[in-house]
């Protein structure tokens, strides 16, 4: 089977519908500083209880669920907004100082300042 | 459109053992299918357009709901508008760098006929704009029962 699957890449796939933890990358932008890099990520509909920001092995993984649910009796007329869990991944190489990670959620935009590890700042070196 | 079609030279270490002749010849193509679509689709998919936001439109037996993803946005810099039928909601989201750029935000949506225009509210709650225009009575679906004799 796997020899037909190296031949025909399609039978090793797995179909976008029958994939239940499908997510969304969300709108996002970095900035950087000489101490820290600055991360805004926009996730509209996630609360706190939501997100979840893990650091481990190298990467940065941001992972949001929408909390709202349709009440009962409401229609969808229109649908616009993604109903997937949001998820953003980076891989970084130690450069950061992930025990001083400072991160917060407000109005669904996540503001997250990743601290440049001590080696890695501009130092300035006093010539005598 | 030329040079979307980029030939990849096959990666043989696909097949090593398998004794095929060649390599086949659409090894990589569909990863790069893929990537063009990934490459496409993810700006429709993402939340967040320039200046255009995702709009959602519901509606129960007593109201019609239009909800908006408007992530870090000032709830003073929200307008929200009905003219002839339709909902307009604008809005300003200023950046928080040192040059404080702001960008005009602005959707407008047909409202189905028969709202109380001057009953409308709006609640924002973690970056989405959720806005209840109540239903005219004319518009309720309405249950009537008719005496068959």
């Amino acid at each position: 089977m796997s020899r037909l699957q190296n031949l025909v890449p399609s039978f090793a796939r797995r179909s976008a519908a029958s994939d239940a933890t499908a997510t969304v990358r969300p709108w996002y932008e970095i900035k950087e500083t000489p101490e820290a890099w600055g991360l805004t990520v926009y996730l509209p509909g996630v609360g706190k209880d939501g997100l979840e920001i893990t650091a481990e092995e190298g990467v940065i993984t941001v992972r949001g669920r929408r909390q709202w649910k349709a009440p009962a009796g409401w229609t969808s007329l229109y649908r616009e907004s993604p109903e997937a869990a949001y998820e953003l991944a980076f891989t970084h190489d130690n450069t950061i100082d992930v025990e001083k990670i400072h991160a917060e959620l407000v109005d669904g935009v996540l503001r997250a300042s990743l601290p440049k590890a001590e080696a890695l700042k501009p130092r300035k070196i006093a010539v005598s | 459109m030329r040079s979307l079609i980029r030939y990849a030279n096959p990666r043989s270490t696909l097949l090593p053992s398998f004794g095929f002749p060649t390599p086949v010849p659409w090894t990589g193509l569909e990863n790069d299918i893929d990537h063009w679509f990934n490459a496409t689709l993810s700006d429709f998919l993402s939340p967040a357009f320039e200046n255009r936001f995702p709009v959602d439109l519901y509606e129960d037996q007593e109201n019609t709901y239009v909800r908006a993803d408007l992530p870090g946005v000032d709830r003073k810099e929200i307008n929200v508008e009905m003219v002839n039928g339709y909902l307009t909601i604008s809005a300003t989201r200023k950046s928080t760098g040192p040059d404080g750029e702001s960008f005009a935000l602005s959707r407008s949506v047909a409202i189905p006929e028969g709202v109380h225009t001057d009953k409308v509210s709006a609640a924002y709650e973690n970056g989405v704009l959720t806005v209840t225009l109540p239903k005219q009575e004319e518009a309720k679906p309405r249950k009537i029962t008719v005496e068959v004799k």
